[in-house]
């Protein structure tokens, strides 16, 4: 009885798979490429246009200097603010439903930084990092409701993924990028500087050198020269630090954009879905990396020198 | 002279995302080795081992993007 049972699920999923497969194939060759390959004419409801891709984002309303992907930050800054609104305005002392779930975002992604940031400089970090992840993760998803891209406007899709636009995660890299320096300055003052300009070393070596210890003093000399070098350095890999917090979200989402569009034009059913889910969790991903590495670089700046 | 700027921008981006791809694609590999070895030596440290992984893959594949971005540039602005 079980095992006929049992034979009846496999023979369900082996349908369901045959069917899902048959999907896949018929909307391919179906489809523009797939019918130039077998030679026939492509079935009108799957010859989807082929993707196109613009780097800048559009305007949508011509006079007015606000772009699609403005629009749509702004659309995740909403859901956010109203989905923390809603859940806390009534907060009880156990939690139900959308408190317990908000209250569950916040005390992993607090246990996330204070794991490595300590309890003292955690609260420091907290409502950036945290903020920053959930803007980026809330940009991500929304972009992913199916429809999102396909309203237009003056023949200017209305709403694009944030992300996609290449200003908005250079502002929040600037935004991570100063607040990284000004934590270093509140947690060790105006010596934070002594990481960029370290004139300490060479100082030392030159006080040896006239006060007749010159033997110590010239090997000293080099130590010196490497470690002004060294704060160099560090000055340029703060800055670069900007550029690649930018060019990784950036590039990772328009990456992600394209390959949906491009799998939709190639075949139409189904398989975008694998893709779709892929993108959610890259999403995810992203939005980790960047509060997580704002978290690391903080973590960095205000950390104590032996 | 229009067909040699078209065609040297398309071998130009071929070559930019296939060979930013290497580096990359050899540094996931060695990832992915790393995370099953500790898997294992460690089979209940599953978690923390599966999120670091996916942390370093995501720093790997970054720089693999950043060839990315470039094609992009050279297809669709340059």
């Amino acid at each position: 009885m079980a095992g006929k049972r049992r034979g009846g699920g496999f023979l369900n999923i082996g349908v369901l798979v045959v069917a899902l497969l048959a999907m896949i194939i018929v909307s391919f060759i179906g489809s523009k490429v797939g019918s130039g390959i077998v030679g026939s004419e492509p079935l009108s409801f799957l010859d989807v246009d082929a993707p196109k891709y613009h780097p800048a984002p559009g305007r949508p309303f011509h006079s007015l200097p606000i772009t699609n992907t403005m629009i749509t930050a702004w659309i995740s800054t909403a859901v956010l603010f109203g989905l923390f609104f809603i859940g806390t305005r009534n907060m009880k002392l156990v939690p139900t439903g959308l408190q317990n779930f908000l209250e569950l975002i916040v005390e992993a992604a607090a246990n996330f930084i204070e794991d490595p940031a300590g309890e003292k400089h955690g609260r420091w970090f907290f409502p950036v990092c945290t903020t920053i992840f959930l803007f980026v993760v809330a940009n991500a998803w929304v972009s992913l409701i199916p429809g999102f891209e396909t309203i237009s406007i003056h023949g200017e899709t209305l709403l694009r993924s944030a992300n996609t636009d290449l200003n908005i995660p250079a502002a929040l890299a600037v935004v991570s990028f100063c607040f990284v320096e000004y934590w270093g300055f509140k947690a060790k003052g105006i010596s934070y500087l002594k990481t960029f300009f370290h004139f300490g070393p060479l100082w030392e070596a030159l006080k040896q050198i006239f006060t007749g210890n010159i033997k110590a003093g010239a090997g000293g000399l080099l130590n010196g020269f490497v470690a002004i070098f060294a704060g160099l350095l560090e000055i340029l890999s703060h800055l670069i630090r900007m550029m690649s917090f930018t060019f990784r979200l950036f590039g990772n989402m328009t990456a992600g954009m394209i390959l949906v569009m491009i799998m939709i034009f190639l075949v139409p059913w189904v398989l975008p879905t694998i893709f779709y889910g892929m993108e959610a969790f890259f999403g995810f991903v992203q939005a980790m990396i960047f509060g997580g590495l704002t978290l690391g670089f903080a973590c960095a700046a205000v950390m104590e020198e032996e | 002279m229009e067909t040699w700027t078209v065609v040297a921008k398309l071998i130009g981006a071929g070559l930019a995302i296939g060979l930013g791809a290497i580096g990359p694609g050899v540094g996931i590999g060695i990832l992915g080795m790393g995370a099953m070895n500790a898997l294992g030596r460690n089979p209940e440290a599953r978690g923390p081992i599966m999120t670091n992984m996916i942390l370093g893959i995501a720093f790997a594949e970054a720089v693999a993007i950043y060839a990315l971005v470039i094609a992009i540039l050279l297809i669709f602005v340059a």
